[in-house]
């Protein structure tokens, strides 16, 4: 009897630890940012970068195509590396590159776009930072990969060659 | 009725068992005088009193909120939602900066005021504290 | 082609492995002798997988970005030498050197053991082929080092510059010396249970197996610590981080193993705790891997984490652990008894309490580690365990331990009267005045320390005497323990003295305490091949007016955008100073930490004593053969 008895209990002890481990493991999708994605784009509305006129969220994305929105300013050094994918990504037909200009000065932004040239089809201002803080933006630069209103993917930190890659898959 | 050696081993059993028992004991009782709970600024804001036990923050160094003096940094940590000022003398990780996650450690004074004895930071650029993407998200 | 050529090898050298265990089945039934073709395919799979090892070395040479892994991990403008050990430096190409480094092992044990019985190499060879099965899945299906990338990008992304560094570059190729020695212990030990083998000379050949991970681990331990000292710059060399915990379990059950290994040697007791420790050594060394792996763990150094790999290794550790102990429960048959009874005053005794202590550090540690998660699935709370707990728990355990092990090694197998009572009570009331003199100078908890470091003092006086006494029967044990006094002399003399000072300084300021001065003189700029340098020059200034010049470093590296700072580091036989700079985006101010820390560098040497009393053993051991 006492041989059956210790074995077995050790099997459940193993057997408990695992369940364990295996949620444990669940738990660990925080890491990913897949429970970021399929959420809806913030409504909201923001002042035009080339005449200060309003535009509201639903003017912007109104069409059923790809929309790219970056998030930049022209006092962030990684911007200015990312600057040539956007320009690369601006090229595709069927994506919009949206620019939201993070707590910028004009006069430096419109510098900034002379030097590295303008990929953007639209930019928005957001002077003080708030639109950002809306769209759950953790720093700059930031983009989001927006259809039909949903985010399908956000890049935190600027592109690089992998994120491009990914971009162009989805919109394929 | 038993013999003497099969008394000895009943001794022996009982006490390693004991011994087992104190030892799981006295693991689970430092465990749990010595854990670090982590919070976000939102938690802070919805707690009752202020414990005086080590706690972690996590969140994000909010914009332009860094300031510095010979002795000590003092910033803001925001989840989006709440804010809460921080103030650290010690080592800064090299990864501390405006906009990224940040985790301290340390002791609230207040619901608004935090003194930190460490800051911790991952060696990686893109990084974001696990609790802190749970944090900033679950708004 | 080379990406194929490699990803082919790993694919024949599974089919391989299959055959093997075919052949292996057959030849236990059919044959009296060790079938010949087992050997020729075991060195053909290793083969093939060295040249898998190759193709991804090469990939990494010729920055060929369309494999994934050189793309995720390399990047043009790296030096050669970091080309070749990013490698490793990632989570697919460390399998596959964690692959390779498992079937070589299984090829030298086939090559020591010619005169073991056939069934014995038989059974370890089908089980050492499990694990390598496992890990040829888990490589191919959820890690596979040779995925294509098309098109080829022109540029990769490059290996972490905390990760580009000498020691760091070496540092896992002998830690993984190290897990996977347990393995071959693991297989071993199930087949000798199986083979029903479990005998002196067993022992005396797992042994060898044994201290030879020992070393390997041992080193690779303080590899990593040297490498946390310098590049983290956090100026300690132990923080109980995860990950390092992680090492340091094996560590503990490989130290339990060897010496009780040596009681089951000699007395031919203890035998299914040897059985037990030596399935354990493997298993946590599996479980480190999950741990590190799956992202499960919150360390400031874990691998890029995947769920899905994470769920494949736990799977396989458990199918592991419950095979392991299926076998273990219907298989053993503890039969050979020498019989003869057991005295509190023998060697045996001493050694099984001290094993009783490292379990005990042992699940310290294990609890510690894992307790987090446990407390996250149940209460979903999230917490971290902290320094303070293992201290707590283990330090004043430290104490009897230090004792026992002085005194243990002068007692006889199986019955003995400690002869020279009068010498060791000596012995213990100089330590003990001699600790009681230098804690009454320095000011922190005194009775607790003066305790600990008398004990510490115990030990290594005794074991000092031992050492001119020239007795070799116990050379190597006397090392060890020579070299583990002294470790544990330097840990506490480093934590009582250690100094440091943090402070915020901009160019041209100064820091002014009662005992030093430090001035922040100028900084320099410069740019070297795959980064941006800062170099800080500071003049510290002691109140008995010596001047010191230390140049801590940040280095800005450009792909990937990460700053590092390098500590200035001076250091001397007694005493290092450390000195890192750091400083925060848009700020004047620069961040700075200076410290000094005494006996640091007699914490590598101790450790590296250490080793020598593992590999004096090995040499004795052949000698004597």
């Amino acid at each position: 009897m006492k041989i059956r008895i210790l074995p077995s209990l050790l099997i459940i002890f193993f057997f408990l630890i695992f369940i364990i481990f295996y949620k444990g493991l669940k738990n660990t999708n925080s890491y990913t940012p897949v429970t970021n994605s399929k959420k809806l784009i913030p409504n909201f509305s923001a002042n035009l970068f080339k005449n200060e006129k309003m535009i509201s969220s639903n003017e912007i994305f109104k069409d059923d195509k790809f929309y790219l929105l970056n998030i930049w300013s022209s006092w962030c050094v990684p911007c200015r590396e990312e600057h040539i994918y956007l320009i690369e990504l601006g090229k595709k037909k069927n994506l919009d590159i949206i620019g939201l200009n993070y707590k910028d000065k004009k006069k430096n932004a419109k510098k900034f776009l002379l030097d590295l040239n303008n990929p953007y089809n639209i930019i928005i201002l957001d002077k003080n930072g708030t639109l950002a803080i809306e769209w759950g933006a953790f720093g700059v630069p930031e983009t989001f990969l927006i259809h039909k209103k949903k985010i399908l993917k956000k890049i935190v930190g600027p592109l690089n060659e992998r994120s491009v890659l990914e971009i162009k898959k989805i919109i394929k | 009725m038993y013999g003497h050696k099969v008394k000895l081993r009943f001794l022996f059993i009982f006490v390693a068992l004991t011994i087992l028992a104190l030892t799981t004991f006295l693991i689970l009782k430092s465990l749990e005088e010595n854990v670090i709970y982590f919070q976000s600024p939102s938690d802070i804001k919805t707690l009752n009193n202020v414990k005086k036990e080590k706690i972690r923050i996590g969140g994000m160094v909010k914009e332009s909120s860094i300031e510095i003096r010979n002795n000590e940094v003092n910033f803001i940590i925001t989840d989006l939602n709440n804010e809460l000022n921080v103030s650290y003398s010690g080592v800064i990780p090299n990864l501390f900066s405006e906009g990224k996650g940040v985790v301290a450690e340390g002791y609230l004074k207040d619901k608004n005021f935090f003194v930190a004895t460490k800051i911790l930071a991952k060696h990686d650029e893109n990084y974001m504290p696990p609790e802190v993407k749970e944090a900033l998200q679950e708004k | 082609m080379i990406n194929l050529i490699g990803y082919y090898s790993l694919i024949i050298g599974l089919v391989i492995s299959l055959s093997i265990v075919f052949l292996s089945i057959k030849n236990l039934r059919n044959s009296e002798k060790f079938d010949q073709r087992i050997t020729v395919s075991i060195v053909t799979q290793f083969f093939l997988v060295v040249v898998s090892f190759f193709s991804l070395i090469l990939s990494f040479i010729n920055s060929d970005f369309s494999n994934e892994t050189v793309f995720n991990n390399s990047h043009t403008t790296e030096p050669l030498f970091y080309k070749i050990t990013g490698t490793w430096g990632n989570h697919e190409g460390s399998l596959l050197l964690w692959l390779l480094v498992l079937t070589l092992y299984l090829l030298i044990f086939l090559f020591r053991s010619k005169s073991q019985p056939k069934d014995y190499k038989i059974f370890t060879t089908l089980f050492q082929q499990i694990i390598v099965i496992g890990f040829f899945i888990f490589l191919i299906k959820t890690s596979n080092p040779f995925n294509y990338i098309y098109p080829t990008p022109n540029e990769g992304l490059g290996l972490n510059p905390i990760l580009q560094d000498p020691a760091l570059a070496i540092h896992p190729p002998i830690l993984y010396l190290g897990y996977v020695g347990t393995s071959i212990i693991f297989s071993s030990v199930l087949g000798a249970i199986c083979a029903d083998q479990v005998s002196r000379e067993w022992a005396s050949h797992i042994k060898k197996w044994a201290v030879t991970s020992w070393i390997f681990l041992t080193f690779g331990i303080l590899l990593g610590s040297i490498w946390a000292y310098y590049e983290l710059g956090w100026g300690g060399f132990w923080f109980w981080d995860p990950v390092e915990n992680i090492s340091l379990m094996p560590w503990l059950a490989l130290v339990t193993l060897i010496h009780c290994i040596t009681v089951f040697e000699k007395r031919l007791i203890l035998s299914s705790w040897v059985i037990v420790l030596s399935i354990s050594t493997f298993t946590l060394s599996m479980c480190g891997t999950f741990l590190v792996r799956s992202g499960i763990l919150n360390s400031i150094h874990t691998f890029a984490n995947d769920p899905e790999r994470g769920l494949y290794i736990l799977i396989f550790l458990f199918t592991l652990i419950f095979l392991s102990i299926l076998i273990f429960i219907f298989f053993f048959k503890n039969e050979k008894k020498e019989l003869g009874s057991i005295y509190w005053m023998s060697k045996e005794t001493s050694i099984l309490v001290n094993n009783w202590f490292m379990m005990y550090f042992l699940s310290v540690v294990l609890l510690g580690t894992t307790y987090p998660i446990f407390l996250e699935v149940i209460t979903s709370d999230k917490i971290s365990v902290g320094p303070p707990f293992y201290h707590k728990l283990i330090l004043p355990f430290l104490i009897p331990f230090l004792i026992a092990m002085a005194i243990g090694p002068k007692l006889k197998w199986i019955k003995s009267n400690l002869k020279n009572k009068i010498n060791l009570i000596l012995f213990f009331i100089i330590s003990f005045l001699i600790s009681f003199l230098i804690m009454s100078t320095i000011k922190v908890k005194f009775l607790f320390n003066t305790i600990l470091l008398s004990s510490a003092f115990y030990l290594f006086f005794v074991s000092l005497k031992d050492f001119f006494k020239n007795k070799i029967n116990n050379f190597s044990q006397n090392i060890a323990h020579f070299g583990f006094s002294l470790l544990i002399l330097s840990i506490l003399f480093n934590n009582f003295l250690s100094k440091e000072v943090i402070t915020n300084l901009k160019i041209g300021e100064s820091f002014q305490s009662k005992d030093l001065k430090i001035s922040f003189e100028s900084l320099n700029q410069n740019t070297i091949s795959n980064y941006e340098s800062l170099v800080g020059k500071f003049n510290i200034e002691n109140s008995k007016g010596d001047t010191e010049i230390l140049y801590p470093e940040l280095r800005i590296y450009n792909q990937p955008n990460i700053v590092t700072s390098e500590a200035d580091i001076k250091i001397s036989l007694w005493s290092d100073k450390f000195m890192t700079m750091n400083y925060v985006n848009n700020q004047e101010y620069f961040n700075i930490r200076y410290q000094t820390k005494p006996f640091m560098i007699w914490i590598w040497i101790s450790t590296l004593i250490i080793t020598i009393g593992g590999f004096t053993s090995l040499l004795k051991k052949r000698h004597e053969n």
